[in-house]
């Protein structure tokens, strides 16, 4: 990394954040477009300026603390889903020579920020000092630590396919054919995980609007709670774009630039995360986890076994 | 530039473990606990160390303080833990082990002053680490392994709460 | 009613209460055919004991103050009278036990003889201030704790203009505030026990999922229900003292908003039981149109709960599609009423108006579309595994449950019971319709959507064959107490003109008298019972709704569950909080 870089990094940062700010937008009108509706289509062209609005909304909101709350903790906690979820599009590539950093460690370095992003609905519940709010941080918890154990075991299939931890390498260790055939166990368990890392419908079980009013954030409003969002937003890029690159052979593809093929590929992902939020009910928690424990675990231990045996098979021969 | 990043993660993470101690309210010494990790997490990065720095970070402060914070949440305490840890800071409780942790410090800082330094750390990869648990410690990975089986055992085992309804089907 | 039960009603030689060994002290005839017996007050307990196995169902118990009766026959004297009202399924039959209270009597509880009196205790303590003796826990339920009086009293004002100006002064909130909150000690919890220490979470009466205002104050171990009070009582809107000084006409349209996804349905049980009263027969348009508005209602009530249904369990999409289908049918509503939610359309004697030009066009086009899309929402909603994981085997009861604690309606035919009032006792021309009464077996949550959603299919039927056979005629019945004379003959003779200005200004003298009606509602069995003391006004109207009693039930079913299978169970019971508080 070096100080040229810091135009990307503005690039990476204002592209993120204002592609969770229309997501806020375009995420209603497909669900309105699915459920019979029209969503908000009054301000601008499609109602994009909606997007405007509700940051204006958000922004100028009276920030309040509520008086019983643990003021210290209440405010750290929606900053630290934003920063972490940033913090790990430092090592996304996004084309060949669009990269912040090539980390030899790139896909623990995604883990390790996806796993931080934990705190911040857990101190969220916690510091409200609201009892649906520490249900719904005590449900996070739960669910966020567990499925982060099987998203990690996901990977490594991946990790052993491409012999590496880079997110570069193994984009291009996919030449010859994208992961998302030999490890499709692997992308199936990655993307119920990645929905359960998210805390999006349908494993909303820390927010919860029909048992817990709004779980987690509950007592946050205006700009804390457009944190909280904002950083969920973050993290649907985030996973589409891990998506992208680790089973969908990231930038490549023929005929079109490789910036273009990303783009397109994780269009579609958050396409498909805004209309599975559409059609799946929201499973029971202890329901949750027992998918986890009895169902996801077993998947990515055998595919971790049986990929491993094929590659050492593929290697003698 | 390096040695500066270093020194000043450093102080970072020695300030936030000296604000750690000092809290009463158990989830603010934590939040800081996990500022020291990254702190120190940064360092091993520096150090040419990144596999540890990212583990740091995913076990220690993305699994094991969030296990922390969890039990917190459950037990729920409240005040009352604030009001115990108040008692705590009370320097009769804590002068003693202070001062026997002085005299290990000092010992630490003139054995370590006594080594030669390595002032071009080398990158150590992922696949490096592999090869060394499995080659040459693969006896303590074991051991380490069967210990920690041993130990989810138990902890099944203990955490296993009879119901009453349970246990006097137990008794009958 | 069989033969030798109408033997039984010979009031003048025989005081004997059929299927029990007791005898009354009086026999009452009222317009409508339920036998009506007074009996001593110590004799109570064991004869509702010996008519239970008979009559598993209470199917209401209120209170009347007799004060100011003028035209009370075949009574004894009271200060207040207490009604039982209790319902046989096997013999379809009802029956109402009454006894008489002189001030300070008090009148024993039979909460130990059915669960579900519990609340209709309460109810009429708080209305009347009728002590039951032997209650568990006789407090308020309706009326806020600091309420001063019981509000159906004769002597309660009706209105806010004949009380005292209200003003909430900061103390009064404080006061009013410390009363609302919940002591777990109050209903007999205990704040930890060995294992842990219990949470005690107030779900409501502002909550996403309670559709309405609506409290359970929830006993919490973790997540697990450890036991769980309904609190009601924020939607009360006195709708039974309204019925009290409106005239019989013009309480129409309050009728309208106690089940207020109901629409006209609630029109139906008020009007017929005026209808008893004052000895009307309506004419069979009438009654074809009544029961095609009634059955397009029931529709629009299940696909609300449909949707909201899926959505409690966290579907997010099939409410808009259900939403979309009531906004259609609201359309067909508006075009043949003029209103949409309340049309108040049904009148004394008929109903307001004939019928629209081109109705039945846009009748056959909505109920040819909805199978179809049905179908779809099977697949979307009922079939989804995840759906089903949350809902089947949560929140069971089963037959004898359900009778114990007043469950009609649907949720009574999830249990398995083929019991519909419109099959079993048709009323207002249903014996002339052909369709099917839906169950299903175990009476979870599921099952309790299954039968709903099946009601819709067969509702549909049923406005089908209006359609088709809508008979011509008059929609209103020529009796004089419904229809005023034409118009241009009160200005040839002062008779007419007379009764034409009494009746619009005053409205209908209605003969003295009491009556119930009943009705297989959205909801359940919904019952208005009217006590006419011969004037403009009803002397007292009780409403009985199916949410009520359906509400009380659900800490039985949700102990030992978690907080997401009591939101299951709250939607699958589909209560609307105005059904319930009034």
């Amino acid at each position: 990394m070096s100080e040229a870089n810091l135009p990307f990094i503005g690039a990476i940062l204002l592209t993120v954040v204002g592609g969770a700010a229309v997501l806020t937008w375009f995420e209603r009108r497909l669900l309105g477009i699915w459920q019979d509706r029209y969503g908000p289509n009054r301000l601008g062209p499609f109602g994009i300026l909606q997007v405007a609005a509700d940051m204006l909304k958000l922004l100028t909101k009276h920030d309040w603390i509520p008086p019983f709350a643990d003021r210290f903790v209440f405010v750290i906690a929606p900053t630290a889903i934003v920063i972490s979820m940033l913090m790990a599009f430092a090592v996304v590539p996004f084309g060949p020579d669009h990269y912040l950093i090539d980390m030899n460690v790139g896909l623990l370095f995604f883990l390790a920020m996806s796993s931080l992003a934990v705190y911040s609905v857990m101190l969220g519940g916690l510091a409200s000092n609201n009892k649906y709010a520490l249900l719904g941080g005590l449900r996070a918890a739960a669910q966020m630590v567990s499925y982060e154990v099987f998203m990690g075991l996901s990977l490594m299939g991946v990790v052993m396919l491409s012999g590496s931890f880079s997110l570069v390498d193994i984009v291009e260790a996919q030449q010859d054919g994208w992961y998302f055939i030999p490890q499709f166990l692997g992308l199936y368990v990655f993307i119920i995980a990645g929905i359960a890392e998210s805390h999006r419908l349908p494993f909303d079980l820390p927010e919860a609007e029909h048992e817990l009013t709004a779980g987690f954030h509950t007592e946050y409003g205006g700009m804390k709670f457009t944190m909280f969002m904002l950083g969920e937003y973050c993290g649907l890029i985030l996973l589409s774009c891990m998506i992208t690159t680790l089973f969908f052979g990231g930038w490549l593809g023929p005929f079109f630039p490789p910036l273009v093929w990303f783009a397109l590929k994780t269009f579609g992902f958050v396409c498909f995360f805004i209309l599975l939020r559409a059609a799946i009910p929201r499973p029971r928690y202890d329901q949750l986890m027992a998918l986890g424990w009895t169902v996801m675990l077993p998947i990515t231990l055998i595919n971790l076994v049986a990929t491993g045996a094929i590659a050492l098979w593929m290697n003698q021969a | 530039m390096t040695l500066a990043l270093f020194y000043i993660a450093g102080a970072i993470a020695l300030a936030a473990t000296g604000i750690a101690l000092t809290r009463v309210n158990a989830i603010h010494a934590l939040i800081y606990l996990v500022v020291s990790l990254l702190a120190v997490a940064f360092i091993f990065f520096l150090l040419g160390a990144p596999f540890a720095a990212v583990l740091e970070i995913v076990i220690y402060a993305g699994a094991i303080m969030v296990l922390f914070v969890f039990v917190i949440m459950m037990l729920n305490l409240g005040n009352r833990g604030t009001v115990v840890e108040q008692e705590m800071m009370n320097p009769s409780v804590w002068i003693i082990p202070s001062l026997l942790c002085l005299i290990l410090l000092i010992e630490l800082s003139l054995s370590i002053a006594s080594l030669k330094s390595e002032t071009n750390p080398i990158v150590v990869s992922a696949k490096e680490i592999g090869i060394s648990l499995f080659g040459p410690y693969v006896l303590a990975v074991e051991i380490a392994s069967m210990l920690l089986l041993a130990g989810l055992v138990a902890a099944n085992h203990i955490g296993r709460r009879l119901s009453k309804m349970d246990q006097e089907k137990d008794e009958g | 009613m069989t033969v030798d039960e109408t033997q039984n009603l010979r009031p003048d030689k025989n005081h004997g209460i059929p299927d029990s060994t007791f005898v009354a002290s009086h026999v009452q005839k009222t317009p409508d055919s339920v036998k009506t017996y007074w009996v001593a007050r110590d004799e109570l307990l064991p004869l509702l004991k010996e008519l239970k196995p008979i009559y598993p169902m209470l199917f209401d118990l209120f209170g009347i103050d007799e004060r100011h009766r003028e035209k009370a026959t075949g009574q004894p004297h009271a200060d207040f009278t207490v009604v039982y009202h209790l319902l046989s399924f096997e013999k379809s039959a009802e029956i109402r036990i009454k006894i008489s209270i002189v001030e300070p009597e008090t009148v024993p509880s039979i909460v130990s003889i059915w669960p579900a009196a519990n609340w209709y205790e309460r109810e009429a303590w708080d209305m009347f201030g009728i002590v039951f003796e032997g209650h568990p826990n006789l407090r308020r339920i309706l009326l806020p704790p600091l309420w001063e009086g019981h509000a159906l009293r004769k002597e309660h004002p009706a209105r806010a203009t004949e009380m005292e100006p209200f003003s909430m002064s900061e103390e009064l909130l404080d006061a009013e505030q410390e009363a609302l909150l919940f002591r777990p000690e109050e209903w007999g919890m205990t704040q930890e026990n060995e294992d842990s220490e219990f949470m005690f979470l107030n779900l409501g009466p502002n909550h996403p999922s309670v559709h309405g205002v609506f409290r359970i104050a929830l006993q919490l171990d973790g997540e697990e229900i450890v036991d769980a009070v309904p609190d009601i009582g924020y939607h009360h809107r006195g709708a039974e003292k309204m019925g009290e000084r409106q005239s019989w006409h013009s309480y129409i349209p309050y009728t309208d908003r106690i089940d207020y996804l109901g629409g006209v349905m609630n029109n139906l049980p008020y009007v017929m039981a005026v209808e008893t009263l004052a000895n009307i027969t309506v004419p069979d348009r009438a009654k074809v149109i009544r029961i095609m508005l009634s059955e397009l209602f029931r529709i629009s009530s299940h696909l609300v709960f449909y949707g909201t249904f899926a959505q409690d369990v966290g579907q997010m999409s099939p409410v808009f599609y259900m939403f979309a289908d009531r906004e259609r049918l609201f359309g067909i509503v508006e075009a043949i009423t003029g209103g949409r939610m309340h049309p108040a359309w049904f009148r004394i004697g008929g109903v307001a108006q004939d019928l629209p030009e081109g109705w039945d066009t846009m009748v056959r086009e909505f109920i040819d579309s909805m199978p179809a899309r049905l179908d779809h929402y099977e697949k979307m909603a009922m079939q989804n595994s995840i759906l089903k994981r949350r809902t089947i085997g949560i929140g069971e009861y089963n037959t004898s449950e359900a009778l114990e604690w007043g469950v009609t309606g649907p949720s009574l035919r999830a249990t398995g019971l083929d019991w519909d009032l419109r099959k079993k006792r048709p009323y207002g021309g249903y014996d002339q319709f052909d369709f099917e009464v839906p169950t299903a077996h175990r009476g979870d949550c599921y099952d309790r959507a299954v039968v709903r959603i099946e009601e819709i299919r067969q509702s549909l039927r049923i406005i089908r064959q209006c359609v088709d056979n809508m008979p011509a005629g008059p929609y209103k019945s020529e009796h004089k107490l419904t229809t005023p004379p034409p118009k241009d003959r009160t200005l040839q003779d002062i008779e007419t003109l007379i009764h034409h200005f009494l009746n619009v200004s005053w409205g209908p003298v209605v003969p003295a008298g009491e009556a119930s009606v009943m009705v297989e509602a959205t909801k359940g069995l919904n019952g208005y019972h009217l006590v006419s003391d011969g004037g403009t006004t009803s002397y007292r109207t009780r409403i009985r709704t199916p949410s009520f009693p359906h509400l009380q039930m659900i800490p039985l079913i949700s102990r030992g569950l978690m907080i997401p299978d009591l939101i299951a169970i709250v939607a699958s019971i589909d209560f609307v909080m105005a059904d319930v508080d009034r």
